[in-house]
């Protein structure tokens, strides 16, 4: 049994159809990445399966459960996390208070009223760690909105993986980044994600082919190949979605 | 409290020492001011409970206030008998109920929908207040429900008399203050910030959004009702004006007077708001008017409410 398992997905946002039955199983360990040019469908697919939008039709199961249409928190909490194209953090409030947060809801103590905050048992060694796994220990005190550009995205994914989640979806995680922010980042995910299952949307093919053990294209709502890296690169199909791209944009730039 | 500082302590002692002291001091009608203070403190602070620590704006707050006031009125007409303490208690259980039911509808609605809502049903419990002349007497109100004498074992207490009235609001307010200054030191209250910060970060991160709101809802509207029996037992009076639009807008008016930044703003906006009317009112009868060009200019020039005029100093040596 696939870890996750997508059938027949489709969204309508009133009249516009966004995708149009995407089948797709991730197996567990798998390292997935999903490409595709803009406009494809990538980040819908990712709002579907983590429960910001509801499917139209079509079914989500993960682990054999259906989670169809599930609230997000009730979806995170059966073992998906995920991060977030545009960064999303709790920006006045320091690293530490948004590392605590997601370690707390981790926990499921966000309702406890029977101890002060700073006396919940190890709350604050397990954010000290989290926050050194992603390499923030030292600005702990920094506020999150304050924070340069490549410390914001290292806190996205850090808030994400805090949660421990068994299925990791990460959107985007290198938008806006130079080379070498990039090449810290392709390292710390391979860092965090190790032995986790792993589904990713990126546009930086080198980061794609450096980290997926499976990739699926996306074209227009629909699932236009997936596999092995070797094999999607070589594809003419693929060549000709992105190539095809290029020849429009080729022809806006004439 | 083990992490207090010299200052803080001196500054508890002298501020306990000058509430116990105040009936002595005193003017009786000063007396009577200090207690409304009590009161509107309470109810200010669970305003801002909503307002300030979950970004919730209520124009209804004073829904759950006349809920407390006509049930600790209504409990002690018919049932001659219960103890006045209890009928507090079940004053702000009435606030409570009322806040979850009618907070689990307007949670479901963002922006000026939510305080649509609130509005609508402060407007519809006004309403029945009004109507329901079998239960509430309407406009001519209840009044003469508190018992002459209440019995605690240790001591009797003479609730005509005004130095009495006092100590009883002070003390259940100080620790109903305390006990949501607790709260928001809690990973409930950090909850409440957190949902306020980010709301979808928060929902992505495991927590129940609308659960988290409605709790805060029904946890500020207990506080509020426990304001509101207060309020019946000290004019010993209950009619609709209790849960009218007038209430929910000075309510929002003292807590943004005082400041919706910190836990004590509302305490000493309610405490400017108690004494600027009867002062003001005492040399005009617009003094509404007086009142409003007063509260446009805080919100203009004094973002930070009024404690905002406290050198930070003095307000960081409080900060805990």
């Amino acid at each position: 049994m696939a870890l996750l398992e997508i059938k027949n997905l489709q969204k309508d946002f009133s009249g516009l159809r966004v995708l149009f039955g995407i089948d797709l199983a991730i197996e567990e360990g798998e390292r997935h990445a999903i490409i595709g040019p803009n406009g494809a469908g990538k980040s819908t697919l990712f709002n579907l399966i983590t429960g910001k939008y509801t499917p139209s039709q079509g079914k989500i199961f993960f682990k054999g459960h259906d989670i169809t249409g599930l609230l997000p928190h009730r979806i995170l909490h059966s073992g998906i996390a995920r991060s977030f194209q545009i960064t999303n953090i709790f920006r006045s409030m320091t690293v530490f208070e948004n590392m605590r947060n997601a370690v707390l809801s981790k926990r499921r103590i966000p309702y406890n009223i029977f101890s002060s905050l700073s006396r919940v048992n190890g709350i604050i060694e397990e954010t000290e760690r989290m926050m050194s796994l992603v390499g923030l220990l030292e600005k702990r005190n920094d506020l999150a909105g304050e924070l340069a550009h490549g410390h914001q995205r290292a806190l996205e994914i850090g808030l994400t993986m805090a949660m421990d989640p068994e299925l990791i979806l990460l959107d985007e995680p290198t938008a806006g980044m130079s080379k070498s922010e990039t090449l810290e980042m392709v390292w710390l995910i391979e860092k965090v994600t190790e032995r986790k299952t792993l589904i990713i949307v990126e546009h930086d093919m080198d980061v794609v082919f450096r980290l997926a053990t499976r990739i699926t294209v996306i074209y227009y709502g629909k699932v236009l190949v997936s596999g092995p890296p070797e094999e999607i690169r070589n594809d003419t199909r693929v060549k000709d979605a992105y190539l095809g791209q290029e020849r429009v944009m080729d022809a806006v730039r004439a | 409290m083990k992490n207090l500082g010299h200052r803080q302590i001196a500054a508890i002692a002298l501020a306990t020492f000058l509430l116990l002291m105040a009936p002595q001091l005193l003017k009786v009608t000063q007396i009577r001011m200090l207690n409304e203070i009590a009161y509107f403190s309470l109810f200010a602070v669970s305003f801002n409970l909503l307002f300030g620590y979950a970004g919730l704006l209520s124009f209804g707050h004073a829904a759950y206030f006349g809920l407390g006031a006509y049930t600790t009125a209504i409990l002690l007409k018919r049932m001659a008998g219960t103890p006045l303490l209890l009928s507090i208690l079940l004053g702000g259980m009435a606030g409570a109920i009322g806040g979850a039911i009618i907070g689990f509808f307007c949670v479901r609605r963002k922006g000026s929908y939510f305080v649509l809502l609130t509005l609508a049903f402060n407007q519809l419990l006004w309403a029945v207040a009004w109507k329901w002349r079998d239960l509430t007497r309407g406009d001519d109100g209840i009044g003469g429900f508190v018992p002459k004498n209440v019995d605690l074992g240790i001591l009797t207490l003479h609730m005509a008399s005004t130095e009495t009235m006092y100590y009883v609001s002070c003390a259940i307010v100080i620790i109903l203050l305390l006990v949501a200054w607790y709260l928001m030191k809690t990973p409930f209250g950090n909850t409440i910030r957190t949902v306020k910060v980010n709301e979808e970060r928060a929902a992505f991160l495991g927590y129940n959004i609308n659960f988290s709101k409605m709790l805060i809802f029904t946890v500020a509207s207990f506080f509020a009702g426990i304001a509101g029996s207060l309020f019946a037992v000290f004019q010993d009076f209950v009619s609709p004006n209790v849960m009218d639009l007038k209430m929910s807008t000075e309510v929002a008016l003292m807590t943004v007077l005082g400041g919706t930044g910190s836990f004590l703003g509302p305490v000493l906006g309610a405490a400017i708001f108690v004494y600027l009317s009867d002062w003001i009112s005492s040399l005009w009868d617009r003094w509404e008017f007086i009142m409003g060009v007063l509260f446009i200019i805080l919100v203009l020039y004094l973002h930070q409410g009024a404690i905002g005029l406290i050198p930070k100093k003095i307000r960081s040596s409080f900060k805990n």
